[in-house]
């Protein structure tokens, strides 16, 4: 029997049908890196225009503890720090980076090779046993690490777990139970062996004793690449679990995997686990091993389009949307991320930012009538906090942001099952969203 | 026992209980009675009784009681009351009254279906605050009017109603009391309480736009483009340009009205020039 989490969920068809290989996208001619790509305190910019860059070299710090700094992910001139728009239409500042010819020509090579040099399966642990958790902290925070899943909340803050707070378990996050998206899956189908150094790492960095890799039961491929690094590892197991989504959400996770649930307002580390992204892990090995900060993720481009064009890239941070090769059909909706959690995509000028984990086409649905509420209680069925989304909803709609706050608004985790389950079509989500910000 | 006695019994048990309980009400109100100045009664009837929160006081009861308390009105003024209310009060209080700027509410953004079609189609909830959480609006641009009546659904004074026409709110400046409700609950922090100027007369740059001026040109025909031809024209110094935006510093501005004339796009708009200049069409 495999296990999941025992409150609520939904099951919304995967459409899992994207490419598992790994390619790589060009390097953008320009990058734009908006300096808040990450939770907490937006990056201070430590170059002018005018400067010249090269390839992973740091062009933004992490301002306070609880932030992350920034690298070029290309070599060029800075052209400017100036305001551009994210994907949904708001302006954010950012760096702007312009590479001559030579640059881009020679930044390519040098990128190519390192990806031709990446040896696949190989599970090589005398890093993680040569370097003291320290090292691989400052290596962590050196390279500008967030989770990769989506939250992009910097991986050295969560790692820096103190002995007396007693992190049992690190949870390896490979469930990636967004519907359409990728990324994750075919990161670790391609370098499972890499994953599991990243794991090694991590383990070491915040000094837990076991790591735990879960994925869902609809990823037989990545299960086995994964199952075969692990052979004969002992400190790093793998889980498989019932698939349901949110089984991503930190909380749903950790329960499916420990049995344990997380009491309202507190962290996973209060039953003693750590969770962190397969994605994440990746760009750990990266970042101590290669020695390259994290200039580069995984993209998944799928949805409404030709099959062929639905595919896994390496993108440069930076790469405007609109580089990434695909062609949007009349009428259609993009999405940066998934259907579920993703936010509408208005503007493809923007740029893939730390926490871009895909882009989501969607042949614009016909649009359902909003009706009243009959009070069926779907949503609180799907609900996975056990919250009541009818109700919230409405505190939201009617402004009652204290009795919002006292129904418990922020363990909601905008998951968005109560407005996928809702049969009068409500927009609950929106609702709890503005409650949610108000009632903080 | 007869029920003639039955119920002659109940209705002297019922009664006396009745009368012990008046009378230990009695005695309580009379011990702790607690003495309070009439004259808070009579000054919270001089309050329009919104309990807005404008005056920083927890309501209007709140108001009056600090009124009287104090003894004096410096420092608290009621915008619901206006300058004749006040002076009501100060006459309650026999006290002098304190002259204050009546203040109005007025829109910076002046992006109406004309100047600033829908590019993007919004199908979620009809609120500003949810519209302004998923994105930049159906216009386009990231700094206007969302146009979903956030701040007409929370004025206590129905001083605010959207313009079908323009798809923007219109405040009634006659009914609006300058109580600030709508400045907070705006996402987008686009209206001000500007002083009500002598005769009615205020100027304003009605655009919030911080995009460079080609970018907010290309968004919205009536966006401020920070050129400014209208600083240069002010024969007072009152406007000052930052972030691309114009801004009228409410108190150097004598309301003459030359930087209405002078702006290219039409985003600096005044009470006294009726048909404010169209925005040329792109």
């Amino acid at each position: 029997m495999r296990n999941t989490f025992k409150i609520g969920g939904i099951h919304p068809s995967a459409n899992k049908t994207a490419s598992r290989r790994l390619e790589l996208l060009p390097l953008p001619k320009k990058a734009y890196l908006p300096l808040s790509q990450h939770i907490g305190a937006p990056a201070t910019p430590i170059v002018a225009k005018g400067d010249k860059v090269v390839r992973g070299q740091l062009i933004a710090e992490n301002s306070s503890f609880v932030s992350a700094g920034l690298h070029a992910p290309i070599s060029g001139t800075v052209s400017g720090i100036e305001n551009v728009v994210l994907p949904w239409g708001k302006p954010s500042k950012a760096i702007v980076i312009t590479a001559s010819d030579d640059e881009h020509s020679a930044d390519t090579e040098a990128r190519e090779a390192y990806w031709r040099d990446m040896i696949p399966s190989v599970c090589d642990r005398t890093l993680s046993e040569r370097l003291s958790g320290d090292d691989i902290r400052s290596a962590i925070l050196r390279a500008g690490i967030v989770g990769l899943g989506g939250a992009t909340f910097p991986s050295h803050v969560k790692l820096a777990v103190k002995p007396e707070q007693k992190a049992e378990v690190l949870i390896i996050n490979g469930c990636e139970c967004e519907p359409y998206l990728m990324c994750d899956d075919a990161l670790m189908c391609t370098y499972p062996g890499r994953i599991a150094e990243g794991v090694e790492l991590m383990l070491k960095a915040a000094g837990i004793p076991k790591a735990v890799i879960a994925m869902e039961d609809n990823k037989p491929e990545a299960a086995a690449a994964i199952g075969e690094a692990l052979k004969g590892n002992t400190s790093v197991s793998l889980r498989i679990l019932k698939t349901k989504y949110p089984q991503g959400g930190e909380k749903q996770l950790v329960e499916a995997v420990t049995g344990r649930r997380i009491p309202s307002g507190k962290l996973p580390l209060s039953v003693g686990a750590v969770v962190n992204n397969v994605a994440t892990a990746f760009a750990v090995w990266q970042a101590v091993a290669t020695s390259q900060p994290l200039i580069e993720r995984v993209v998944t481009v799928t949805g409404d389009i030709p099959e062929t064009q639905r595919k896994n890239y390496v993108v440069a941070l930076g790469t405007p949307l609109a580089e990434l090769p695909f062609t949007l059909p009349a009428e259609a909706l993009a999405i940066a991320g998934g259907p579920m959690m993703g936010r509408s995509a208005v503007r493809l000028d923007a740029p893939v930012m730390k926490g871009t984990s895909g882009l989501t086409i969607l042949s614009r649905p016909s649009k359902r009538k909003v009706e009243a509420c009959m009070r069926c209680g779907a949503c609180v069925d799907a609900c996975p906090m056990g919250l009541e989304p009818y109700l919230l909803s409405t505190y939201g709609r009617l402004r009652m942001w204290s009795e919002a706050a006292g129904a418990d608004v922020l363990d909601c985790l905008e998951c968005g099952a109560c407005s996928y389950s809702c049969p009068a079509s409500r927009p609950l989500l929106d609702y709890i969203r503005v409650a949610k910000q108000r009632a903080k | 026992m007869s029920p003639t006695y039955i119920l002659l019994f109940t209705v002297a048990v019922m009664g006396c209980l009745g009368l012990i309980g008046a009378l230990v009400l009695y005695l309580t109100a009379k011990k702790f009675k607690v003495e309070e100045d009439p004259r808070i009664d009579t000054v919270e009837g001089l309050l329009p009784g919104a309990n807005c929160g404008a005056c920083g006081c927890k309501g209007c009861r709140d108001f009056a009681s600090e009124c009287v308390k104090r003894g004096k009105l410096d420092g608290l003024n009621c915008p619901g009351a206006g300058a004749d209310g006040m002076s009501r009060i100060a006459a309650v209080l026999g006290v002098a009254s304190v002259e204050t700027m009546r203040t109005v509410a007025v829109l910076k953004c002046n992006g109406s279906c004309a100047a600033r079609p829908a590019v993007y189609d919004y199908d979620g909830a009809r609120s500003c605050a949810v519209m302004d959480a998923v994105g930049c609006g159906t216009g386009g641009c990231s700094y206007g009017c969302l146009g979903c009546g956030d701040c007409v659904s929370v004025c206590r004074f129905g001083a605010l109603h959207i313009d079908e026409s323009t798809g923007l709110p219109v405040v009634d400046s006659d009914a609006c009391t300058g109580c600030g409700v709508c400045v907070g609950e705006c996402p987008r922090h686009l209206i001000e309480l500007r002083p009500a100027g002598r005769r009615d007369r205020r100027v304003w740059v009605a655009c919030s736009s911080r995009d460079k001026g080609a970018v907010a040109r290309k968004i919205c025909s009536a966006a401020c483009i920070g050129c400014g031809k209208c600083a240069k024209t002010c024969p007072f110094g009152a406007i000052d340009i930052a972030d691309n935006l114009s801004y009228i510093n409410p108190d150097t501005c004598k309301a003459c009205g030359k930087c209405v004339d002078v702006c290219p796009t039409g985003a600096i708009l005044s009470t006294f020039k009726v048909e404010p200049k169209q925005p040329a069409q792109v």
